[in-house]
């Protein structure tokens, strides 16, 4: 659906992204990270054809961004990072005003801004100006606006930023929601959960891409292996013990569990419980214990920066 | 031409409520239409038993018979030019607002990511701006026709306007500046940092206008149709220049990167 080789941006003397390539499949929700400043904005003007690459290729739903900007625009829907809306009109007649600019009749247009208005609980206030809504509902507004033509690529950057936990929850759901409709998400946020939650692949960026990965093979990847024993008693009573097993790089104890840092877990795992079990450790579980995405992410990122 | 009228029809509706846009207007249409005309023509008889004034007539426009119908005749001569001073100035207070309110409010992103062309945006929005110039240019000239026709008819028993030249300006002249000045404010728009940048840019471009007046004051000529016609035609030559310029100016990636952002 979305293909991007060797893209750069320059503005100026300032190169915003470096050289970056990846493949977006249709229906996937592909998950853009990186710290402030990192390029993930500039990517989405260049693949929402806002503003022009200084050099590289990409097309969206095959089509070239230089050739067929409009038809590109016509299938593609965004959420900005600081969504606007005109204050002095209408929620309703916001939606309305930019839906005016697709190729939808008007039965259909009118249909979609009730749907969403309705999804995301707007309705009975529709007719308020949009400048009297809380941020949140802004935020609810420019979702529905976003999605207001049933575009087949659906840009998002921060969508539950200002929404309360009920709303961020609905609004995931829905993203959630939009595989079934064949729609592809690219998904720019700084909630590594929820990226975590929503992405079938991650991209880590910061002006160049660090790493491109499904979460598994990001967490198989992970050095550093960490497994958990609860014992039937005090951990501190083995410490001396798992000090002795050299596949144990590191312990760290509470009341009845331990937390191991190990090597290759396939060589490590069978000696570590043979000498606990041996030794007559009373072992009431022993558990992998996977890093999540943001211990991942910010290990990149430093080992980037250290690079 | 479909997006560029949708556009328009919601930008129109937003001009309409800005009272910012109106009270200015509305100050200038009272002293240049009503005020102005009121007092030149009304007053003129007080000002004629001044002797400078009457050597000035008679050093001007040589001896002539009613000393009080060529005063009323050069008076008329720059109330002329008045009527190109809402033309140029109703764009001027549009479009720079009209442009970049939508960047300092963020819904100029989510609209360029629409399929709307760019030169459809252009036009939307050069409309947004031409349209109430013209017709308030219009409502302008038909004001200071009835009053001055009113005055005039009181203190010389017959209604001078409308002339051709004055029709040549109101109908020729204004549409041509309004253009003009639209263009421009938008190109200023597209470079400038904010709006008050923008409008201050856009009085300036008003000066030339402002140059006449002075000029004419000062007696270097009197317009007349040959000289109307000469400036409709420079004008029209600026016309295609400014357009062009405008749309190369006028594109997405400068107007979303050159602009300033809103934190």
């Amino acid at each position: 659906m979305i293909t991007v080789e060797n893209l750069t941006k320059k503005f100026e003397t300032i190169t915003a992204v470096e050289n970056i390539s990846f493949n977006i499949n249709e229906s996937e929700i592909f998950g853009f990270l990186g710290p402030n400043g990192a390029g993930k904005t500039t990517t989405i003007r260049m693949l929402s054809t806002l503003i022009s690459q200084t050099s590289g290729k990409m097309t969206i739903d095959n089509r070239s961004p230089e050739s067929d900007g409009e038809y590109i625009r016509s299938i593609i829907g965004l959420l900005t990072e600081s969504p606007g809306m005109y204050e002095k009109i209408s929620a309703y007649d916001n939606l309305d005003y930019y839906s005016s600019f697709y190729s939808i009749s008007n039965t259909i247009r009118k249909n979609n801004i009730k749907k969403y208005l309705k999804m995301f609980d707007l309705w009975d206030r529709k007719d308020d100006l949009a400048g009297t809504y809380s941020k949140g509902m802004k935020q609810k507004l420019a979702l529905s606006r976003a999605l207001i033509h049933k575009p087949k690529i659906l840009f998002l950057d921060e969508p539950t930023a200002g929404l309360d936990p009920e709303s961020a929850h609905m609004v995931r759901n829905f993203i959630e929601s939009l595989k079934k409709e064949k729609t592809t998400v690219f998904l720019c946020t700084h909630n590594l959960e929820e990226a975590s939650n929503l992405s079938d692949r991650v991209c880590i960026i910061k002006r160049k891409i660090i790493r491109i990965a499904t979460l598994s093979e990001l967490q198989s990847d992970d050095k550093n292996k960490r497994v958990e024993i609860v014992f039937t008693d005090d951990a501190d009573r083995y410490i001396k013990l798992m000090e002795e097993i050299d596949e144990i790089k590191n312990i760290q104890t509470d009341k009845n569990k331990a937390t191991l840092v190990i090597g290759k877990p396939e060589i490590s795992n069978p000696i570590i419980i043979k000498k606990l079990v041996d030794s007559g450790a009373g072992v009431l579980y022993f558990n992998e214990i996977k890093a999540t995405l943001e211990e991942i992410y910010l290990d990149l990122i430093k080992d980037k920066e250290a690079k | 031409m479909k997006n560029a009228a949708v556009i328009f029809k919601k930008e129109i509706k937003e001009v309409i409520r800005n009272k910012n846009i109106w009270m200015p207007i509305l100050i200038i249409t009272a002293i240049f239409s009503i005020v102005m005309p009121l007092v030149l023509i009304l007053g003129s008889g007080s000002i004629l038993k001044d002797e400078d004034t009457i050597n000035f007539i008679n050093k001007m426009f040589g001896q002539v018979g009613d000393p009080l119908k060529v005063l009323i005749g050069f008076a008329l001569k720059q109330l002329l030019i008045f009527l190109l001073i809402l033309p140029a100035m109703v764009p001027s207070l549009i479009a720079p607002s009209s442009v970049i309110m939508e960047k300092e409010n963020n819904t100029l992103e989510p609209l360029l990511a629409t399929p709307i062309k760019t030169s459809e945006l252009l036009l939307g929005k050069s409309l947004t701006a031409m349209v109430p110039a013209f017709v308030i240019s219009t409502i302008n000239f038909i004001i200071l026709i009835i009053v001055v026709d009113t005055a005039a008819f009181i203190k010389l028993g017959y209604a001078p306007l409308p002339t051709v030249e004055w029709v040549i300006v109101a109908f020729l002249l204004s549409p041509i500046l309004s253009f003009i000045l639209t263009m421009a404010s938008i190109i200023v728009s597209s470079k400038s940092t904010d709006i008050r940048a923008a409008q201050g840019i856009g009085s300036v471009i008003i000066l030339p206008i402002y140059l006449v007046i002075g000029l004419q004051l000062a007696g270097f000529f009197l317009l007349n149709i040959t000289y109307l016609l000469i400036g409709c035609l420079i004008l029209l030559v600026i016309c295609p220049l400014v357009l062009r310029l405008a749309i190369k100016i006028f594109n997405r990636e400068n107007i979303l990167t050159r602009w300033k952002m809103k934190a």
